[in-house]
């Protein structure tokens, strides 16, 4: 349960997150406040969805996917964005993977997870940076192979980015798991795993020595329930500072929710909570 | 409240010409709050100021007369931005500006916003005096105050701002300069450009320079790392930067909401006379007050709803606070401080 996420996978993500640094054709006008509808594409995101999912079709406004997050988001270094979704985690037909992307971002794929129907409900929760008006948007795949989207045009207010927070260094990989309310085995239980950590994204100038600081993010969090792999996520630096993720597992009967960690210096860190 | 709401954008509006009759409508609102008396006196203050602009005609309201010296105490002005968030109509001019006139020179405090508007802050000083600028003190990193040094420093103005502030500048303040160019158009923003401070300083100190003692107050981290307050001796008169802004939600992006509490504690001792206040209007000391207790009331807020487990994404409107709805910015930077102080205090749990 904790081998390490398949490299191809890694791999795509990185060539993804190279793909989008090219320089975008839609600016704003001088003057001019960049503006869209829910549903509409860009052009970032025409060119990555075409690698990411070549020749398949998306559908679009059908329910079964939902992607939540503020119109007018107060603070773009933390945007909340919830997905939730409308298949139950039925082994005939469940939800196989979501992405969460941000089309304007240098690196617009925030999130790829891998479920197994052990999540029993696949609703999701996290935050992202959003840097500038830009589309987030989730997509679900099933595993009948179906392809379902939905999208949000999330509107950052403007202002000067806060200075990074740099306390507390020592304590970064700091995991850990909660579990709000009641556990009721058979049925969904809603969790949560943070892991304290800056999540550099490598574009952040150090107030000290004027330097950049370098990129140094968590990429990959497995959640496990009684040695059983609930969800497997890999991460970017779209992800906000201490990245938190809130889902759901089933559990039938005590066990241990453990979440491994892992960041682009490669260290491992493990977060636990007994449960029952 | 929507009154109210409604009045202090009127009042926003003001500097761009607005009817005084227009604005006389909001004395019947009632209410019993100390936030509340302030917030009309503060209100009536600027009408008063709308009032004496709208008599200079219309016609003939150019960003100069808008731009001009406010006397608030013998030998200390102001100039006052339009507050608001910028836009191609206020050009980013929302902060205030302010300058002190001694016998051998004159201090001023904050550049504006760009090339043209630092220009602008400089004729207006030339309306009241011939005494020479000595030194323009940037007290803290918002482009409103600090992007207008350009028209400073081709006069051969030395900039001065603490070193944190350069610090933060230096890592942050390009970007907000690609932004302002995007919001308020490139031709009010030609000529301006990224800068160096010509003289930097780590702590409190008086500049003799002028021929009057005024002291440059520096409190450590506040409500930005590098934030100082300007003290005019002997009037009594503080230009309090980002340390003070008057009816409109304060900014704590930048701030140690513990720092910042304890240097408003520590300004109540100095038996200040007169505030001029980074945005709004010029204020009696009582604005510190005001200041503290709206970080206070954020800063309960934002606790109990991490106690609550409180989702982020309902934090913004599960910290509405209504009291300070008439302020400006309410929508935009109360919501933003809501999720930042909601942030800083469950980090704070996270790392117990």
């Amino acid at each position: 349960m904790n081998s390490p996420l398949p490299l191809p996978r890694r791999a795509a993500l990185r060539r993804l997150a190279a793909l989008a640094l090219a320089p975008s054709a839609a600016r704003a006008a001088p003057g001019g406040i960049p503006s869209a509808t829910h549903d509409a594409s860009s052009p970032e995101w025409d060119r990555l969805r075409e690698r990411m999912f070549p020749g398949r079709s998306l559908i679009l406004g059908q329910g079964t996917v939902q992607v939540i997050a503020p119109l007018r988001a107060a603070y773009g270094a933390s945007v909340p964005v919830k997905v939730v979704s409308k298949v139950a985690q039925h082994p005939d037909l469940y939800v196989r993977k979501l992405y969460l992307v941000v089309d304007k971002n240098p690196s617009p794929v925030a999130v790829m997870l891998d479920l197994t129907t052990a999540v029993g409900q696949a609703d999701f929760e996290t935050r992202l940076r959003v840097d500038e008006y830009s589309h987030v948007r989730v997509i679900s795949e099933l595993s009948n192979g179906e392809l379902h989207t939905d999208s949000r045009y999330v509107k950052t207010s403007g202002g000067c980015s806060a200075p990074p927070n740099r306390e507390a260094l020592h304590l970064i990989g700091k995991t850990m798991l909660k579990v709000a309310g009641k556990v009721r085995p058979g049925e969904p239980t809603a969790a949560e795993v943070t892991v304290v950590h800056p999540n550099d994204t490598g574009f952040e100038l150090n107030q000290l020595t004027v330097m950049y600081i370098p990129p140094h993010f968590v990429r990959s969090i497995s959640v496990s329930f009684a040695q059983q792999s609930i969800f497997e996520a890999d991460l970017d630096f779209s992800v906000s500072e201490n990245p938190t993720l809130r889902f759901n597992f089933v559990s039938h009967g005590p066990g241990e929710l453990r979440a491994v960690v892992t960041d682009t210096k490669d260290a491992r860190f493990v977060g636990t909570l007994l449960i029952g | 409240m929507r009154l109210l709401s409604r009045l202090a954008k009127g009042y926003t509006s003001l500097f761009e010409c607005t009817q005084p009759a227009r604005l006389a409508m909001p004395a019947g609102s009632s209410s019993g709050s100390l936030a509340h008396a302030l917030a009309r006196r503060g209100l009536l203050i600027g009408w008063g100021t709308a009032a004496f602009t709208a008599l200079q005609g219309c016609a003939g309201a150019t960003a100069r007369q808008r731009g001009r010296a406010i006397k608030i105490a013998p030998g200390v002005y102001m100039v006052a931005g339009s507050g608001g968030a910028a836009d191609e109509h206020n050009l980013g001019r929302i902060g205030n500006a302010g300058f002190i006139v001694g016998e051998r020179g004159v201090i001023a405090i904050d550049t504006g916003t760009s090339y043209a508007h630092g220009l602008e802050l400089l004729a207006a000083i030339g309306e009241v005096t011939d005494q020479p600028v000595r030194v323009a003190l940037i007290t803290h990193t918002r482009p409103e105050f600090l992007f207008g040094a350009a028209a400073f420093r081709e006069r051969g103005i030395p900039v001065r701002m603490h070193s944190s502030t350069a610090r933060l500048m230096a890592s942050r303040c390009e970007t907000c300069l690609k932004t302002l160019r995007q919001t308020v158009g490139e031709e009010a923003m030609r000529g301006t450009a990224m800068y160096k401070p010509d003289q930097t300083f780590d702590t409190s100190h008086e500049l003799d320079l002028i021929g009057r003692p005024v002291r440059v107050l520096y409190f450590g981290h506040s409500s930005g790392p590098g934030d100082i307050a300007v003290l005019d001796v002997g009037t009594g008169v503080l230009c309090a930067g980002g340390l003070l802004d008057e009816q409109r939600i304060p900014d704590i992006q930048d701030s140690d909401l513990a720092g910042w509490n304890q240097a408003l504690r520590e300004l109540q001792g100095m038996g200040i006379a007169r505030v001029v206040p980074g945005h709004g209007a010029a204020s009696p000391a009582s604005l510190v007050m005001t200041v503290q207790h709206y970080l206070g009331q954020l800063e309960a807020r934002a606790r109990s709803l991490v106690a609550d487990g409180t989702s982020l994404l309902n934090v913004s409107d599960a910290a509405e606070l209504p009291e300070f709805a008439s302020w400006d910015q309410y929508d935009t930077i109360h919501r933003r401080n809501a999720a930042i102080a909601f942030l800083r205090f469950e980090r704070d749990l996270m790392l117990k």
